[in-house]
Parts: structure tokens; sequence; C-alpha cells
């Protein structure tokens, strides 16, 4: 049973990235060079992002270098996915259930990552983590901030979860849009975080359960755990990694490229010889929609000959 | 008829669906009449799937069997699965798969859709009523995702539900007003466009203003005005002659200049509703000593592209016809007019369909006209413009292009009591007539424009002028884009506007044309001066 429980969280862990790059790969696959879909304001385009304005606004821009500047890109993203900037902007009251719930997340995945990294420093000879007699030093530093970071991350998770239950509920507009699935969704989470909480209360020392079992995964040693309620939280968090990809919180995985490769995509065919020789290979592509006035008639199109061959006769 | 819908009610409901009624509708300082809904006809009802509520705007025919109802539910589903593939749709796909993927309905879309305030937010119009429906027939029937009907709730797919959906991916503006906001990137109104591409391009059903008398009539005769070369030289040649008198300046517009720098690209509807904007682009040209021609091949002389609005081979065949006008004259820049979406299709959505040595380079009048304005070529009297002036911005230029500086710069320049409207630049709000709708007029279509769509824009515009309502002062509404301004036409002729406040609306070059020094003065007029 206990080796059960290693080879899951192993399972979970491959899942999750095997699933996450099958995500990204088929969003890439989806089309090599989608249309220009650009919204704006756009931060790129730098001072003119202020009041949305673009490249466009300069005359003969085409003969004008472009002043791209990423910097307001990767700011940008920074400020929607650790503040959740435009559900502020425009959702206030949701804003209010939504970010404890998310910073709750951020707390325990930032404190996963350094759990991570400190186990791993502890068999490369640092101090260890996962053994409080021997620890000591800027580990124990780090022990202590873990321990504050799962308790927080856990309540926010937790507070924040049951509030968007209750606003899902409760209010008429969400109501109509709330599958199961978005109960599931966050009900997983709540009682995610409740285990954790009631593990954190019920133990000694949470930090020292977490990191035996890093240790233990990272060192192949199949011991059994020693809290019930840890292992049980746990097996909730495998099931939420290999969740994730498959559920609407993919957008974890994708919101990067909703950003950047739709809404703030505003590369100009001229700007990208790569994309001059993509357009002529996507135009060879194989139509097969059924109106009349595409390939209604059978006979075998690609989009080239759809835009050159226009009907000369109204069809309907 | 239930304004509190669920989404399996787009299925189950027997009739009509729902209804907007006066009472529903949020009041505004601008004194806007309800215009009541014409009922269906008996025939109407029988023909055509009247299921959504008064307007009608696909005119999908009733099936007369069992099997019909399933024919038109398995063409609808094999429409959909060309939808999610590469071949068919190369230009929209990575768009379409993450909006249907990532959604969490937290209805934050709802507050930016102007359909859905102005509704008395009546549930149809929420932005995620309809991608929603889509989105849970695609888990339910083309991904067959593992305990969808569990997961989802049974949506119940039959022919009602195709119909209704067809009529609902014509109850938005495509604005994109919602995605703007949307904190995953999710994009109601391309879900829109989707679902109007799956009607035209699989079913063959699209309103027919958009496609016989939009795209086909435009790819046969020139100009979906149906407007031919020799019909369109002669009457800009009258304009030109009709100007020359009103403006005191000869006005001479060149057609077919090989190796003109620009080739000015009109909407042709201009030349027929509103010739003052084609005379007015031709006297700042021509004053400007621009090298400038308009085009007489087929389709160079009319920039509207109406396939952006449901139809991506439409798209691409028009596009390719306006890029093909440019390079047979060899001009260095297409100047694109005051249409919206005409520079949205033309600049930034052929740029990835039309291959890059077939290109011309496009340029919005709007800085075509700042360059001008600012460069002191024009002797200009701003004194001439000393009435209130507000800007309307067309979404397809603004929000979608990023165009937002330049128009304002020459508004500043020439127009002494220039104000903004709440809610502007790329926050504005659509006219109410976007994505196609400002052509339509059957079926209550107008009555829903006047109603519902255009009723956000109408707040703006009180709002911007309220220190000055009344018919004592004189007032402009600068709505430089063809649709748009054949929207506010309307607006303002069905409320008595142009009497009860004395709006006078039309676009950027007849202001700049009005204080322009060498030029008769009077070239904007008001309800009284016409």
């Amino acid at each position: 049973m206990t080796t059960i429980f290693y080879l899951l969280a192993y399972f979970a862990f491959a899942a999750f990235f095997a699933l996450a790059c099958c995500k990204i790969r088929g969003y890439l696959a989806a089309s090599p060079l989608h249309v220009r879909w650009e919204i704006y304001p756009v931060p790129h385009e730098g001072k003119k992002a202020a009041y949305g304005g673009s490249f466009m606004e300069n005359s003969d821009w085409w003969t004008k270098v472009r002043h791209v500047e990423h910097f307001y890109d990767i700011l940008g993203i920074f400020k929607e996915v650790l503040l959740l900037e435009a559900t502020f902007k425009h959702n206030h009251t949701l804003w209010f259930r939504t970010y404890p719930f998310h910073f709750g997340l951020y707390m325990l995945m930032g404190g996963s990552i350094i759990l991570f990294f400190t186990v791993l420093a502890g068999l490369l000879g640092a101090s260890p983590l996962w053994n409080p007699q021997e620890m000591e030093g800027f580990v124990t530093f780090i022990h202590n901030v873990l321990n504050s970071v799962v308790l927080i991350g856990a309540l926010a998770i937790f507070g924040g979860g049951i509030a968007l239950i209750c606003r899902r509920m409760n209010d008429e507009g969400l109501a109509v849009y709330s599958s199961r699935e978005h109960f599931l969704n966050i009900g997983v989470f709540v009682l995610f975080a409740f285990l954790t909480l009631m593990t954190w209360a019920c133990n000694a020392d949470y930090v020292i359960l977490a990191a035996t079992f890093m240790h233990n995964l990272l060192t192949l040693n199949f011991v059994p755990q020693e809290s019930n309620l840890f292992a049980l939280s746990m097996l909730l968090g495998f099931f939420v990694l290999l969740w994730i990809p498959l559920s609407n919180m993919q957008h974890l995985l994708l919101k990067y490229f909703m950003y950047h490769d739709i809404r703030w995509n505003d590369v100009p065919t001229q700007a990208s010889v790569t994309n001059q020789n993509l357009i002529p290979d996507l135009l060879k592509k194989q139509v097969t929609w059924a109106a009349p006035h595409i390939a209604g008639d059978g006979t075998p199109k690609s989009w080239l000959d759809v835009a050159v061959n226009v009907p000369n006769k109204t069809e309907k | 008829m239930n304004k509190h819908l669920q989404i399996r009610d787009i299925s189950t409901v027997e009739g009509q669906l729902t209804t907007v009624q006066e009472n529903d509708l949020p009041q505004q300082r601008l004194d806007l009449k309800f215009m009541p809904w014409k009922p269906y006809t008996e025939e109407q009802k029988q023909s055509f799937a009247c299921l959504l509520d008064e307007v009608n705007v696909l005119n999908i025919p009733v099936p007369k069997s069992k099997a019909e109802e399933e024919d038109l539910v398995n063409r609808f589903l094999t429409g959909m699965r060309k939808l999610f593939t590469t071949e068919n749709n190369f230009t929209c796909l990575p768009m379409l798969q993450t909006s249907m993927d990532n959604c969490v309905q937290c209805n934050s879309c709802s507050s930016a859709c102007h359909l859905f305030e102005m509704s008395g937010e009546n549930e149809m119009y929420r932005p995620n009523y309809r991608s929603e429906i889509f989105r849970r027939i695609y888990k339910q029937y083309i991904k067959k995702e593992p305990f969808a009907k569990w997961r989802y709730g049974d949506l119940g797919l039959n022919w009602k539900t195709v119909a209704r959906l067809g009529e609902l991916a014509y109850r938005c503006n495509l604005c994109r007003r919602c995605a703007q906001t949307c904190p995953i990137g999710v994009d109601n109104g391309l879900i829109a466009r989707e679902i109007r591409k799956v009607f035209s391009q699989e079913l063959g059903i699209s309103p027919k203003e958009l496609h016989e008398k939009g795209t086909v009539l435009q790819s046969r005769a020139g100009s979906s005005t149906g407007m031919t070369s020799q019909v369109v030289k002669d009457n800009v040649e009258f304009i030109d002659e009709d100007y020359s008198e009103i403006t005191g300046i000869e006005v001479h517009t060149p057609f077919d200049v090989k190796g003109a720098d620009i080739l000015l690209l009109h909407n042709a509807g201009e030349i027929i509703a509103w010739p003052e904007n084609v005379a007015a682009f031709s006297v700042i040209f021509q004053e400007a000593g621009l090298s400038w021609t308009l085009s007489s091949k087929c389709a160079g002389y009319d920039g509207v592209n109406y396939g952006v609005f449901y139809d991506d081979a439409q798209l691409a065949r028009i596009a390719l016809m306006h890029m093909q006008a440019a390079k047979e004259l060899g001009v260095k820049k297409i100047v694109i007019g005051e249409c919206g979406h005409a520079h949205k299709a033309l600049t930034v959505i052929a740029d990835r369909v039309i291959p890059y040595e077939l290109q011309t380079p496009r340029e919005s009048c709007y800085v075509t006209l700042r360059d001008i304005v600012m460069s002191g070529r024009l002797k200009l009297n701003p004194a001439r413009n000393d009435f209130p002036v507000t800007l309307h911005d067309p979404c397809n230029i603004v929000r979608l292009m990023g165009i937002v500086s330049p128009q304002r710069e020459i508004l500043r320049k020439i127009a002494p009591k220039f104000r903004e409207m709440p809610c502007h630049g790329v926050d504005n709000y659509c006219c109410g007539g976007g994505s196609g709708f400002a052509i339509m007029s059957r079926n209550n279509i107008e009555e829903w424009r006047g109603n519902i769509t255009g009723r956000k824009k109408m707040w703006q515009i009180g709002e911007a002028f309220k220190d000055c309502l009344g018919p004592e002062t004189k007032k402009y509404i600068c709505a430089p884009c063809s649709n748009c301004k054949g929207q506010i036409r309307e607006l303002l002729a069905h409320n008595d506007l142009y009497e009860k406040n004395s709006f006078a609306y039309g676009g950027l070059v007849e202001l700049i044309v009005n204080c322009m020094d060498n030029v008769n003065p009077g070239f904007i007029k008001w309800g009284e001066d016409e």
C-alpha cells in the first residue's frame, strides 16, 4: 500500500507535466499562424499603451523600426497573474472572493517549490529540513516560513473557496452557468485546504511531515506516512494535479498564450519573414466547407483556390 | 416568456424564447422612444424559425419533417467539427479552442456588454449565454468529453437549439468589449463570429444583406451598393461638380492614376448616402497636394468587406480584390477612408491571409489626415467650428487597431469645443450597428437597433453634451465610420433629436473642410439648413 502511495505521487507529477505539455503542444499545433486578433491596449506599445495606442498610429509605419517593449508585456502578465488585475477592474465583488483563493494557491505552490529545493539542498549536504534534530541556520528559518506559508495559504484557499461556492450558489447570474464541475473544482481545493489545515493543527510540525515525504520521494525510500491526515491530503493533491490540465483550470497553463499569442500578438507580416513564408503554405490547406460558395460542389479545393475563384452566380 | 433563462431553455422552450419590452429598458438623459416590435405574421412563423425573440436575422427555414430536423442538426455538427480542424480554420482555431476550454464562467464580461446592460440585463444578451451553449455542444457532441452530461449538464441538442443558436450569433455587435475585460483571455465576440461561420460556410445560411447583397454582389458588380465602375465614376463626377459649387474650390477626384502615392479606398456607401464625405476627402487631399487616386477596378472603389462579420472565404476574396486593385495601380500605400470594418479587414485580418508579395501597405485615413492637419498645408480657421463636438470611436479602428490619438489630435486643433464621451478611446461602446446590422432593417432589426443596440451610444452622446442639451446650441457628433454614421443617423431621426437637440452628425473630414479658410463657410449643415 505504501509503495502504491509513492507510485501515485510519481504518476501524478509525471501525468501533470505530460498533460501540460500536450495542452501546450495542442495549442501550438492548432495553427502555425492564426490571423491577427489583437485587442488594445497592448502593453509592449510602451507609452502608447497608456491610452491603448498602437504602431498603426504612425504614418508609413512599415518604413519605421518597430519598438516592442517586452518588459511591459512581462509586467502586464505578472500584474494579471499575481494581482488578478482584470477581475479587480471589471468584477470587484468576485475579486474579493477569488483573490484569496488564488493567493492561497500561489502560497502553496511557492511553498512546495521552496520545499523541493530545500530538501534537494539537504541531500547535497546542506542542513536537512526533514530532520528537526540536525536542522540549523537558514534552513530553520525556511522551515518556520514554510509553516506560516502553509497555514496562511490553506486558510486563504479554504476561505476564498467557500466564498466562491456561496457566490456561485447565490448570485443569480453565476448560478445559471455554474455546473457540477465548477463546484467539483472549487470543492476539491476547499477539501484539500481543509485537510491541510487539520494536518497542520493535529501534528507537531507540518513542514517536517512534508519535507520527510519529499525526502522519501527523492530518495525512493518508500516508508509509511506518520500522519494519516497528511497522507489523505496528499492523495487529494495528486488528484488535483491530474485534474488541472483536464478542466477549465488549465488556464493556469494557457493564459500566457491567450495574452501573448492572441490578445497582444500584433506582429505585422511585413515585420516577420517567418510569417511571410507561412502564409502560402497555409493557403494550400484543403477546404471542405460544404456551402455552395466554398466547396459545396465536392471538388477538392485549397484556400487559395477558394480565394481566387469567385462564383459568378448568386447561390441562394 | 421567460427573461431569466437557463442554459437548457435554448433546447426545451416551445415558441419564442424571450422578449425585451419598454419597461425593461434603462432610462437615460435623452428622450428615446421605444419602437414597438412588429408581431410575426402567421406566414413568417410557419416558414421561418421565429424562436428566439422578436428579431429574425437569418430566416432559417422551419424543417418540414423529422428527417429535415435531424438533417439540420447533423449538418450543424459536421460544420462544428470542421471548425475545430486546422485545415478548415487555421485562421481562428487557437483563439476558438482556448475560448472553449478555459472559460471559468466568472461573468466579468457581462457588465462590459452594452446589449446586456441596455436590454435590462436579459439573460439572452449576457455574452456568456451564447458561448456557453456552444461550449456545451462542443464538449458533449464534438469533443465527447468523459462524463460531459454529468459535468456540465445535458444540453439536449435538437433543431430548435441549432436555429436559436444561429440567430443568437446575430445578437452581438462583435465589438469585443467583453473580450477586453476577460481575466483569462476568452473571447465571446470571436465565438459569435465562429458560429456565424458554421452557418455560412457549412449550411449556406447568412443574412442576405451581408452575403447575397453584400460580398457576392461586391465580387460580381464591384460594390455592395451594386454600383459598377462606370456608375461610381459618374457619381463622383457629379459630386465633384456639386461640391465645387458648394465649397468654392474646383474639386477634381482622380481615378486610376498609375504610380500615385496613395490609393484612397472609400466605403462606396458614402458616395450614395454621404457625398459630402467623399467631396471633403477630395478637397483635403487636393489642397494638401497629395499624389492620390481612386480605383475604378472591380471592388477597388468599395472598401467594404462584410466577410469580416460572417465568412472567412468571402473575407479573403474581397481582401484579395482590394490588394489587386492597389497592385495594378502601383501605389505606395492604400489609405482607408472613414469605414471601421474596412480598416480592420484589410489592415489587420488580411495581413495574415493574403500572401505578402500581393500586399500593399495600408494606413488609416485618421493618420494621413492628422499629418495633413498638423503639417500646416491647409489654412484652417478653428473659429468656424465653434460649436460643441464629441467623438465616437469606431470599435474596429480604436479597440481593435489601437488608432486612438490621431483623430483626437485633429479635433483638438480644429474644434475648440471638443469634448470626450464617457467611456471613450479603447473603452468605447459600439454604435449599435456593428457587425453589419447598420445596413439591415427588416424583421424588427431596425427596432432592435433603436431599442437596444444603439441605446448605450445615445447615453454616451447625452452625457457628452449634458451641459448644452436642447435646441438652442448646435452640436456635432463626429462619427468617422460609415456604418456608425448610418446607425447614428437613424437613432437621431427616430427620436427627433435633430430638432429637439440641434444635433448634426458626420465624419472627421467634414469638420476639417468646415474650417478651411479657402472654402465657403457652412460646409456642415444642421437640420434646418439642409
